[in-house]
C-alpha cells in the first residue's frame, strides 16, 4: 500500500516559520508568508481558471497562523492573523509547494 | 553487585511475540513502568486490546523470560490494555469511543452496497466485535429495511441520537427521519448539515467498528463525509462489469484524493449459483473486480456470489448472513470481514507516529527545538 502524506508533526519554527514532520522521514518548511501567498482557497485563486486572485503586497509582514486544524485525513486548515480562514491545504498541496523540495531536486 | 539492567529484561523480553502483529513486545513499546529493585522485576504489558485473546500466554511468556534472567528473583507481570486506535480518529466527542469508522462506497447505485454493508455488519458482530451501522445513503435510505428497524432513535435531553439496537447492532438510518415512501428531495447544503449532524449527535458508545452506508456516486456528500467523519478507511463495492469497475475507480479516487486509505475491493454478483447444479455461473464477467484491484495494487477482499436469499434475506429484515449462515454469500461475508479486519490491524501498525487529529493555536502548537 503506497504511503499516504501524512504530517507526524506540526511546529512552530521561529516567528515566522512553520515546520512538518512527514511520515516519510522528510522536514518541511514554510515561511508564514509564502504560506498565506500559497492560500489554495477559491477566494485567492480562481476555481475555473486558476489564476491567482490574492494580492501578495496586500499580505501583513507581521502575518502568522492563529490556528491549525485538521481536516479530514488529508490536510488542515489555517486560520491567519488576518482574518482569512478558508484555506484548505492538503498534505500532498504542502509537500508539492514545498519550497526545499523545489529549489533542490537532486535529493 | 551487578544490579539487572532494563536492557537486560527488555532484551529477553524480545522473544514474547504478538501472534497477530507479528512483533515482539518490546517492538510494539508494550512494556510499560518497567521498575528494578534488585532482583525483583516489576513491568506493566499494555495491551492493544483488553480482549485479547493470549492475554494468558502472552504474561506466562513474558514472567517466563524475565525469570529466566540470572539474579532475578521476582517477577511481577501486570496486564493491562490500551485500545489503539487509528491514526485518524479524531477527538470528536461522539466518536471518541469508536476504534474504526469505515465507509462502505460505491462508485454508482444498484451494485449492493446496502446489502453488503449490513451483512458485514453482522457478520463483524458475530466475531464478537461492537458494531454500528449509520445509513448515510440520504437519498434512498434501505439499512432501516434491511435491518427491519420499525422504532425511530430517542432524542435525549441534550438532543443527542441514540441509535436503534438491532440483534446487537446499533443502526442509524436517514429512513427513521423521513417517509420511507417518498423519496428524499434535498439541496446539497441541507445534505450536508444532515450529514454532520449524523456523524456528531448521535450517541454511538464504544464501537469497534462503525461502518457507514456512503451515497452512491462521488459527489458532495461523499466529500462532506470524509471530511466530518475520522474515516480509517474505505471499502469499494463493485460489480463484475466493466461499467461498474469504471464507476468503482471514481470512488476510489475520491478515497485517494481525501487520503483516506482503501482498505479493499468487494466484488457483489460475482456469479451465480443455481438450484440444480453446483456450477458457478458467471453471469456478469468474471474477475472484474479482481483486475480492477490489481491493476490499482489494491487488496481483492473477496467476491460474493448472487443468490435468490441475499434479496430475500435484504427484504425481509434479516441479513443472510445471519439468516442462512451456511450459504456461499454468508460465507463469502465472513471471509470478507475478516479481511477487512486485517486490513485495519495492518494499517494502524503502520501509521503509529501521524498526527491524526489537531487543533492549535498560536500558543498551543509546539516550538521546534532542534536546529
Amino acid at each position: 500500500m503506497t504511503l499516504i502524506n501524512a504530517p507526524t508533526g506540526i511546529f512552530r519554527k521561529d516567528q515566522d516559520r512553520l515546520l512538518i514532520r512527514w511520515n516519510d522521514g522528510s522536514v518541511s518548511e514554510y515561511a508564514f508568508r509564502f504560506l498565506r501567498s500559497s492560500c489554495p482557497c477559491a477566494v485567492c485563486v480562481n476555481e475555473w481558471t486558476g489564476e491567482k486572485m490574492l494580492d501578495d503586497s496586500r499580505i501583513s509582514q507581521d502575518i502568522q497562523p492563529a490556528r491549525l486544524v485538521s481536516v479530514g485525513r488529508y490536510a488542515m486548515a489555517i486560520h491567519w492573523n488576518d482574518g482569512h480562514k478558508t484555506g484548505i491545504y492538503s498534505y500532498d498541496y504542502l509537500k508539492k509547494i514545498d519550497p526545499q523540495r523545489n529549489q533542490a531536486p537532486a535529493g | 553487585m551487578a544490579g539487572i539492567t532494563e536492557k537486560q529484561v527488555l532484551d529477553a523480553l524480545r522473544v514474547v511475540q504478538d501472534p497477530d502483529l507479528h512483533r515482539d513486545i518490546v517492538d510494539l513499546e508494550f512494556v510499560k513502568n518497567l521498575r528494578i529493585e534488585g532482583g525483583a522485576v516489576k513491568f506493566d504489558v499494555q495491551l492493544t486490546t483488553p480482549a485479547c485473546p493470549v492475554k494468558e500466554d502472552l504474561k506466562a511468556q513474558a514472567h517466563q523470560a524475565v525469570n529466566a534472567i540470572p539474579g532475578v528473583t521476582s517477577v511481577e507481570v501486570n496486564m493491562t490494555a490500551q485500545v489503539t486506535r487509528s491514526a485518524s480518529a479524531k477527538k470528536t466527542d461522539l466518536l471518541k469511543d469508536v476504534r474504526h469508522v469505515i465507509a462502505v462506497a460505491s462508485g454508482k447505485g444498484g451494485v449492493g452496497k446496502s446489502t453488503a454493508t449490513a451483512n458485514l455488519a453482522v457478520a463483524l458482530a458475530q466475531t464478537g466485535a461492537q458494531v454500528g451501522v449509520l445509513d448515510a445513503d440520504i437519498y434512498g435510505p434501505s439499512t432501516s429495511m434491511m435491518f427491519k428497524v420499525r422504532e425511530a432513535p430517542v432524542l435525549d435531553d441534550n438532543q443527542k441520537l441514540h441509535p436503534v439496537v438491532v440483534n446487537g447492532i446499533k443502526v442509524v438510518s436517514m429512513a427513521m427521519f423521513a417517509d420511507e415512501e417518498k423519496p428524499v428531495i434535498w439541496r446539497g447544503p441541507m445534505v450536508s448539515q444532515m450529514i454532520q449532524n449524523f456523524v456528531h449527535n448521535v450517541v454511538w458508545g464504544q464501537l469497534d467498528y462503525l461502518l457507514i452506508d456512503m451515497p452512491p456516486g462521488t459527489g458532495d456528500v461523499q466529500l462532506t463525509l470524509t471530511q466530518s467523519a475520522p474515516l480509517s478507511g474505505g471499502v469499494i463495492v463493485t460489480t463484475p462489469q466493466d461499467v461498474s469497475v469504471l464507476d468503482a475507480k471514481k470512488g476510489l479516487k475520491m478515497f485517494q484524493k481525501v487520503s483516506v486509505p482503501v482498505l479493499g475491493i468487494i466484488e457483489n454478483m460475482s456469479y451465480f449459483i443455481c438450484d440444480n447444479c453446483e456450477k458457478k455461473h458467471y453471469i456478469f464477467r468474471q474477475g472484474g473486480g479482481r483486475r480492477i484491484s490489481d491493476s490499482l495494487g489494491l487488496p481483492f477482499l473477496g467476491e460474493i456470489p448472487l443468490e435468490p436469499d441475499v434479496a430475500v434475506g435484504g427484504d425481509s429484515g434479516v441479513p443472510i448472513v445471519e439468516k442462512n449462515p451456511d450459504s456461499a454469500s454468508a460465507k463469502a461475508y465472513r471471509d470478507i470481514s475478516g479481511a477487512i479486519a486485517a486490513q485495519l490491524s495492518i494499517m494502524s501498525a503502520s501509521q503509529t507516529g501521524v498526527l491524526g487529529d489537531f487543533d492549535y493555536s498560536w500558543d498551543t502548537l509546539p516550538v521546534e527545538k532542534t536546529a
